[in-house]
């Protein structure tokens, strides 16, 4: 076992490692990306009536007016020691920027992520234990329907259902922002809820296509397990069908399933920059949106850092729950 | 595992035993969320409040830069920083003249002018507003390293700033200005908050996001990408009309139309600013809203690139010009709202020229071009000369609906007359960049006027011709243009002023250096129940200070 654990931090040292030049790689294929469009934040940011000789001096101010390499490099150097810049956009340093948004991506994702594979297995697991019946049939239909829209369409049409003039007001879910006006004269509890209630919307919009792919996946291992001998034996030495079902086959089922979460996750950010755009979610996806339209370069940078960052740590945890759950790929 | 293999499987299960236990899982589940979903919200929005407590809640799709006067260009936040934060020296009333505001008179003399101060206005943290302040603004402003819009737009012509006492200022012209008050329409920011501040550092300072105003309300909270809360100065300068009536504004970013529509028709916003004209429809007929048009400061253009064939030459230019049909542009795309345009000078200013567009003349148009030389001569339905098809590129904003169905309709109402358009749709950033590097054949595009001196010259005057990054864009040049440009910008005498406009304006109809298509209207969707609403071309929330809720419910929908 201690060999075990000692190969497993070696395991995850080498992907940190790995890790590094794949970051570097990112920000630099972006930095170029950024630059080679047209246009840059002081064009974006300057009313036309301005003179181009002010708007020249502004670009000297941003340090826009330099070689690419050499910006590159003064933003590199800068970024390692922790110097994210100022926001050409905001007019406020990028920590700032990043510090209001990334909570709200992270809790957004988490919440999807976690409504991903809850409601992907659960669907999944009764398809393959009602395999062929009716429900199986209407699960199936609903999971490939939904797997296959788009989900700023899905938002857009959650959010036309849920402002209807005849739904009740209790059922009237909040369709923008993370917190109802008048949020700071709630209590602890009525603040909770008002941020899932948020939360609702957005989260089924960005994940359920996801899920409705996990719920295939999930019927496919399942139904895989469920003929194993190993349950037949279970079965056989007079288990009842709850613990069987829920201890013997899930258990077994769910391990293919982990590594789809190194998929998702990139899917989820990804999906956000248009999901928190459509539901007014102040994340990182819409800072993204928003900087790359304004040419805010350091903005851009450090949102394509992070999300890349969380993208590599998902993977990365993916790999070491694979070689805990599978001894298998432990010990090879 | 292939599908033979999983049917195969699916047998062997004992299918009514093992589903019983699924379902409940997920009958509890369905369950909480469903409770989580209905329960009421602790504090709903309005109703039940106190009228005189309720909060206004606006809704904007763009995100607000900064709230610093002096670095500010985007057109909504100066809405806020004009009207709500701060105190400009002087201000225009409903005819767009100069009224006294900061300033409480003025001596106007031989290119000067000094300013009397009010001495009841201060800085929402107490501390008095004086001259100092407004030669601290003025100092900036005009400051290179600062790279002030206010220098630009608004002081060129001003050399110098002496402040004769606390509360009394003389400013200098550099040149005789035709309306010279106009150059005075900014808001001083605080001396004792900003100074010492490195002025290329100015447009990153906290103070953009953190404002210390004048105005009738105060920044109380910025979340950013969500909203701006105000609260109203109580101490707000009673010569100036006192505190505001509504003690909490709101100011919401949904980015997204669609979901600020439905949070508009839905009750959660009570003002929906800068509406789209394809949204009229829906607030017309929905109960509880209204709908205000109203002139704005806009005007949508075709811009030609008078460097390139075929509009070298002004005529080809107005045979363009007489080929498309503004009217039919109105209609079909602004449903109506909005007006021809002529000239730079929009329709409802005072030094607005008498003078009707350029007729809609698609045979007038066909006979200039058979006179170039430009003839079917293969029967495509499109003409040709030296073997060559009379066709260019429309290069438009993709992101702007109204702007991509201007370009789809002048598209074919120039193919009608035989020339062949193909409208190009790119990012805005790409437009604005191929346009200032004159890399276009004509663009289709918009220009706003920052306020309301007549002054053309950054987009016609022959000295901006070949500059780059100008916005003389179609490098139009010509001397008489020059002249008269020069000249009405000195021009003091009214009547004499919209002479020279008026004929400056003939002389662009005639050169056609870009085709004027009309002023669009703003439009904005307003709850039933607010009152003393009043927008117009100064800005949506001009009047906002005197807005207040009705005694009848707020109109919010059930």
């Amino acid at each position: 076992m201690a060999s075990g654990g000692c190969a497993l931090i070696r395991f995850a040292l080498r992907r940190l490692l790995q890790a590094v030049p794949i970051l570097v790689g990112i920000v630099t294929l972006i930095f170029l990306l950024l630059h080679l469009a047209p246009g840059d934040a002081a064009t974006a940011y300057f009313n036309p009536n301005v003179s181009p000789e002010i708007i020249d001096r502004m670009r000297e101010n941003l340090g826009l007016d330099r070689p690419i390499h050499e910006q590159y490099f003064r933003w590199l150097r800068a970024f390692f020691t922790g110097d994210f810049g100022y926001s050409f956009g905001q007019h406020r340093p990028v920590s700032a920027v990043l510090a209001d948004a990334l909570p709200n991506t992270l809790v957004l994702s988490g919440v999807s992520l976690v409504l991903i594979f809850v409601v992907g297995c659960a669907v999944g697991a009764v398809q393959a234990v009602r395999q062929y019946s009716k429900l199986d049939n209407v699960l199936t239909f609903t999971s490939l329907f939904v797997y296959s829209m788009p989900g700023f369409w899905l938002g857009l049409m959650l959010i036309l259902a849920f402002s209807s003039p005849a739904l009740p007001d209790a059922l009237r879910l909040p369709i923008s922002g993370v917190t109802s006006i008048g949020y700071e004269f709630m209590g602890p509890l009525g603040k909770l809820l008002d941020r899932a209630r948020h939360l609702v919307l957005p989260s089924v919009a960005l994940g359920i296509a996801s899920a409705a792919g996990v719920a295939r996946y999930m019927r496919g291992s399942m139904l895989e397990v469920i003929g194993q001998d190993y349950i037949r034996t279970a079965r056989a030495k007079g288990l009842p069908e709850r613990q069987v079902i829920l201890k013997h086959a899930l258990r077994n089922a769910l391990v293919p399933i982990v590594s789809l979460l190194g998929l998702y996750v990139p899917l989820l950010f990804g999906g956000s920059v248009v999901i928190e755009v459509v539901f007014s979610w102040p994340g990182m996806g819409r800072a993204l949106y928003n900087a790359i339209l304004g040419r805010d370069y350091p903005v851009v940078m450090a949102a394509s850092f992070f999300f890349g960052v969380l993208v590599l740590a998902a993977n990365l945890v993916v790999d070491l729950l694979y070689a805990a759950v599978d001894p298998r790929i432990r010990r090879a | 595992m292939d599908v033979a293999q999983v049917k195969e499987c699916g047998r062997r299960v004992p299918a009514a035993r093992a589903a019983t236990y699924f379902p409940g899982v997920l009958r509890s589940a369905a369950l909480s969320l469903l409770w989580l979903v209905s329960l009421p919200l602790a504090s709903c929005t309005g109703g039940g409040q106190d009228d005189s407590e309720r909060p206004l809640i606006l809704g904007y799709s763009a995100e607000l830069q900064t709230l610093n006067p002096l670095i500010s260009t985007d057109q909504n936040a100066n809405d806020v920083i004009y009207h709500l934060l701060y105190t400009p020296l002087v201000v225009y009333d409903s005819t767009y003249s100069v009224r006294p505001w900061l300033a409480e008179s003025w001596e106007l003399g031989e290119r000067e002018v000094v300013f009397k101060l009010r001495e009841d206005v201060r800085w929402q943290d107490g501390e008095p507003l004086t001259a100092h302040d407004v030669k601290f603004t003025f100092d900036l402003a005009t400051d290179p390293s600062v790279g002030s819009p206010l220098g630009a737009v608004y002081l060129a012509d001003v050399s110098e700033a002496e402040v004769m006492d606390d509360h009394r200022i003389r400013f200098r012209f550099a040149s005789q200005l035709s309306q010279p008050l106009e150059s005075f329409f900014w808001p001083p920011v605080p001396r004792h908050v900003l100074e010492g501040v490195p002025p290329e550092e100015l447009s990153r300072h906290a103070f953009g996001r953190s404002p210390v105003g004048s105005g009738p309300y105060r920044l109380v909270r910025w979340q950013a990408g969500e909203q701006l809360v105000f609260e109203a100065n109580p101490d707000f300068a009673p010569s100036l009309g006192g505190p505001p009536r509504i003690p909490r504004v709101l100011y919401r970013i949904v980015p997204e139309r669609t979901t600020l529509l439905a949070e508009f028709l839905r009750g959660d916003v009570d003002v929906y600013g800068t509406l789209g004209p394809t949204e009229t429809g829906r607030v017309e007929e929905a109960p509880g809203v209204r709908l205000i048009a109203f002139p704005w400061r806009m005007f949508t253009y075709v811009g030609w690139n008078t460097r390139r064939e075929p509009f070298e030459r002004a005529e080809a230019r107005r045979a363009m010009a007489m080929a498309i049909d503004r009217q039919e542009l109105l209609t079909a795309v602004l449903g109506g709202r909005g007006s021809p345009a002529v000239g730079p000078i929009p329709p409802w200013h005072p030094y607005a020229p008498e003078l009707a567009p350029l007729p809609y003349a698609p045979d007038s148009a066909v006979a200039i071009l058979e006179r170039l030389g430009w003839r079917d001569t293969d029967g495509d339905g499109f003409r040709e000369r030296d073997g060559q098809r009379l066709k260019f590129t429309l290069l438009t904003v993709a992101s702007s609906p109204v702007l991509s169905d201007v370009a789809q309709i002048v598209q074919a109402q120039l193919a009608r007359v035989g020339v062949q358009v193909e409208p190009q749709l790119l990012e805005w950033q790409t437009v604005l960049s191929q346009h200032r590097a004159r890399d276009f054949d004509a663009v289709l595009t918009n220009w706003v006027l920052d306020n309301f001196r007549v002054d053309p010259r950054p987009l016609f005057h022959g000295s901006q011709a070949a500059t780059e990054g100008s916005a003389n864009r179609s490098s139009y040049a010509s001397a008489v243009a020059d002249s008269l440009m020069d000249l009405g910008v000195t021009l003091t005498d009214e009547t004499e002023a919209r002479r020279v406009w008026a004929r400056f304006t003939r002389v662009l109809q005639r050169d056609q250096p870009i085709t004027f298509l009309f002023w669009n209207d703003e439009l904005a969707g307003v709850r039933d129940g607010l009152e003393d609403v009043r927008m117009d071309a100064r800005g949506e929330l001009v009047t906002l200070p005197r807005w207040r809720w009705g005694s009848a419910d707020g109109g919010k929908p059930r």
